[in-house]
């Protein structure tokens, strides 16, 4: 009985979730965008009988055709599958070395971590306060006010590039800019009653942050993580373009930009091409989503 | 006020101090080195050594980062013995040379055995004579003589030692030669003297490569900037005046789209159709030893990219203070005395609405440089992030150090200024 209830509950969140996410236009296309890529990427061995470093030396830096939807690229890739598998990459699978991946995209890694170590940071000096608040805020003041690009730069130059460690450079500059937020929800959050309620019970401070601040501050939270997911994708984006990404042959977006960039005035504008539009609509369709929720939960607010 | 302007500029300068010695650490402890990455990697380790050592490389991380900072000139003038100056030649190098007692300059340079002494005349010609007589004997009869090279090093020359050295020259290779010193002291005036020191990777001095980087940058910053401002305020506020209107979604969803795109995709699109499809404009910034404002055509296209990413977030900022300030009770109280609409608008709105997107467009400088970069990149042009760019993937340290230390200026300075702006704008802002 309890658990069809729960069950029950569960649905309506859900349904209401969605209800949200479908009243406004701008949440819903989006939520479309996004869903496609998702898609493409969950999908992307059964929907191309290419493999993304296949090369046909017979098909280099060709326009879209019968056989390659897309074109090829200055190798005679498939340009459809070497994107499909790039989306992989950023939003399925965190390739860790050759042949060894985890599930979760390179991104959502990226966002994932930031958001552990920025949410620790924040709760502790929003509960705390004191002297551990001053210096915590002051160390990422400092941290905030370095170019971001440097930071990149710096980061990822010396510790080399790689999927694992393009997740570590987006989790650092990540950081602030969540310990920040989390740190001022919980200033609010701490004076309210079930906190007090909590405290008098005598449960420790990692019980009432993380069980009782956290879980009430999830709302604002979520949607700046699906900006900040938007915001890794960019960057990873960046680093791949600035010849700090995954190395090659993987399919990386930001890579595959630069490459076909060479390529642009000797005629084949293909391969820099859909790799753009590529990510600018991931990007794109991210932040719709998150825009739209935030303007939808704030009305009902 | 000025108490807490200090207190920001010590912050200024706390920053950059970290900033620099975090460069120093991390570059340290990354693999791979500048010696392979300047000459390649069929460098034999002797001739690797031998670059290292020029460098001054081989000195630990501690030593290298205080004569970055303070100067190496000090220190080295202790071993000769001699005071040390820097000359510009007429031709713009600039030269170290020893200074005798009697005031007049010298260097010196080993033949063979033998130590030959350079010594300038007035009228721009060096004479040469031996100098033996300067050899100290250390124990186990070995002679040792600190002085200056030709090269801008104080060097350790040891007698009979013939230790071989190689030098790379760039455009002709390698030069091999005996005669080579046990030790290397690069002689630099330290980054807070105003010299950053000389690009391991170019051998050129890295204020005057950096000047130019530097002018070019601000030259497209500064038009993007000019174009940007006035159009995105008044964009911002056509679309704030009105809330949900069509025109309102229009413009904030549009602006949306522009300044989420990354750099590189509006660059590519930019390129695709306005040089590839149009043809209008060149889609590269190649300007070799001109100045951006000779070519403006190739400007076009790295300015509009940038304005277009710009304009949407500065619009979007600008939209969301006209929105609020539109919903303030003081507005409806204009409505309600009956005060014409623009009036309403331009005499109460948009002088309260341009408070916040001012600063906020200061405080976006440091995402600003970041698509200065990428924007460099895509097309090619010679400014300061394809510079530091470059330093950074060759670990060219002096080169990275002076370039990430404008950066942090500007970007905290640039913060600076919008919080004192901030008080004018705002009078009921204290900072204590």
């Amino acid at each position: 009985m309890n658990g069809e209830r729960l069950l029950l509950l569960r649905i309506r969140c859900l349904w209401e979730g969605f209800s949200i996410v479908f009243a406004s236009k701008t949440a819903t296309v989006g939520l479309a965008i996004v869903l496609f890529w998702v898609f493409v990427a969950v999908f992307a061995p059964a929907l191309t009988p290419y493999t993304p470093t296949e090369q046909d030396w017979r098909a280099c830096n060709k326009g879209p055709s019968r056989a390659h939807i897309l074109g090829t690229d200055e190798l005679g890739r498939d340009l459809w599958s070497r994107l499909m598998y790039g989306a992989r990459i950023v939003l399925v699978v965190l390739p860790v070395s050759d042949h060894f991946w985890i599930p979760g995209g390179t991104a959502l890694w990226g966002v994932f971590a930031s958001l552990i170590l920025g949410a620790t940071l924040g709760l502790i000096s929003g509960y705390h306060g004191g002297w551990i608040d001053e210096t915590v805020m002051r160390l990422l003041d400092a941290m905030m006010s370095i170019p971001i690009i440097l930071l990149y730069l710096i980061i990822v130059a010396s510790i080399g590039a790689s999927a694992v460690n393009v997740v570590i450079a987006i989790a650092i500059v990540g950081t602030p800019g969540i310990a920040r937020l989390v740190r001022s929800l919980t200033l609010d959050i701490r004076t309210r009653e079930y906190i007090r309620a909590a405290e008098t019970r005598g449960e420790s401070p990692w019980y009432i942050m993380f069980v009782e601040i956290l879980p009430n501050a999830r709302g604002p939270i979520i949607i700046d993580a699906m900006l900040r997911v938007g915001y890794a994708i960019f960057a990873m984006g960046t680093l791949g373009f600035l010849g700090l990404g995954l190395p090659p042959p993987s399919p990386d977006w930001g890579s595959m930009v630069a490459k076909g960039r060479e390529f642009i005035l000797a005629g084949s504008p293909w391969a820099a091409l859909w790799p753009s539009i590529a990510i600018a609509s991931l990007v794109v369709g991210l932040n719709l989503l998150a825009d739209g929720l935030r303007e939808e939960s704030m009305r009902y607010l | 006020m000025a108490k807490f302007i200090l207190r920001r500029f010590f912050l200024l300068l706390l920053t950059m101090v970290l900033v620099s010695i975090a460069v120093f650490l991390i570059t340290e402890a990354s693999p791979g080195n500048v010696a392979r990455n300047v000459l390649g990697s069929f460098v034999t380790p002797e001739q690797e050594a031998s670059f290292l050592a020029q460098m001054g490389l081989d000195k630990p991380v501690a030593i290298r980062y205080l004569y970055w900072l303070l100067g190496s000139d000090w220190h080295a003038s202790k071993k000769t013995g001699l005071p040390l100056k820097r000359i510009t030649t007429k031709k713009g190098f600039e030269e170290w040379w020893a200074v005798n007692e009697d005031g007049t300059l010298i260097r010196w340079e080993l033949v063979g055995d033998d130590l030959v002494a350079l010594v300038p005349t007035g009228d721009g010609k060096i004479t040469k004579h031996l100098d033996n007589g300067r050899w100290e004997t250390e124990e186990k009869g070995v002679s040792t003589f600190w002085g200056v090279d030709t090269k801008n090093h104080v060097v350790q020359w040891e007698k009979g030692a013939g230790k071989k050295v190689w030098t790379f020259i760039m455009g002709s290779g390698w030069m091999e030669a005996s005669g080579g010193p046990r030790e290397y002291i690069p002689l630099k005036k330290g980054f807070i003297r105003g010299d950053p020191g000389v690009s391991l990777r170019t051998g050129r001095p890295v204020a005057r490569s950096l000047f130019v980087r530097l002018r070019n940058s601000m030259v497209l910053a500064g038009i993007a900037f000019v174009i940007v401002m006035p159009l995105a305020l008044v964009l911002g506020m056509i679309a704030g005046l009105k809330e949900g209107s069509i025109r309102d979604r229009l413009l904030s969803v549009g602006g949306m789209i522009f300044s989420v795109t990354p750099e590189f995709a509006t660059g590519i699109f930019l390129i695709l159709i306005m040089a590839v499809w149009l043809k209008l404009v060149p889609g590269a910034a190649v300007f070799g030893e001109k100045a951006p404002w000779e070519r403006p055509d190739m400007l076009i296209l790295p300015v509009l990219t940038l304005t277009l990413v710009e304009l949407g977030y500065v619009l979007r900022i600008t939209r969301a203070s006209m929105v609020e300030v539109m919903r303030s009770p003081f507005i409806r109280t204009a409505f309600l005395k009956g005060l014409p609409y623009w009036r309403v608008v331009f005499k109460h709105a948009v002088r309260n609405a341009l408070m916040t997107p001012i600063t906020v467009i200061m405080l976006h400088v440091n995402w600003l440089l970041g698509g200065i970069v990428i924007v460099e990149v895509v097309f090619g042009y010679p400014g300061l992030g394809k510079y530091l760019l470059d330093a950074a993937l060759y670990k060219d340290i002096n080169a990275l150090e002076a370039g990430a230390m404008i950066m942090v200026a500007v970007a905290v300075g640039t913060q600076l200024v919008a919080d004192i702006i901030y008080t004018f704008l705002n009078p009921r802002i204290r900072y204590s």
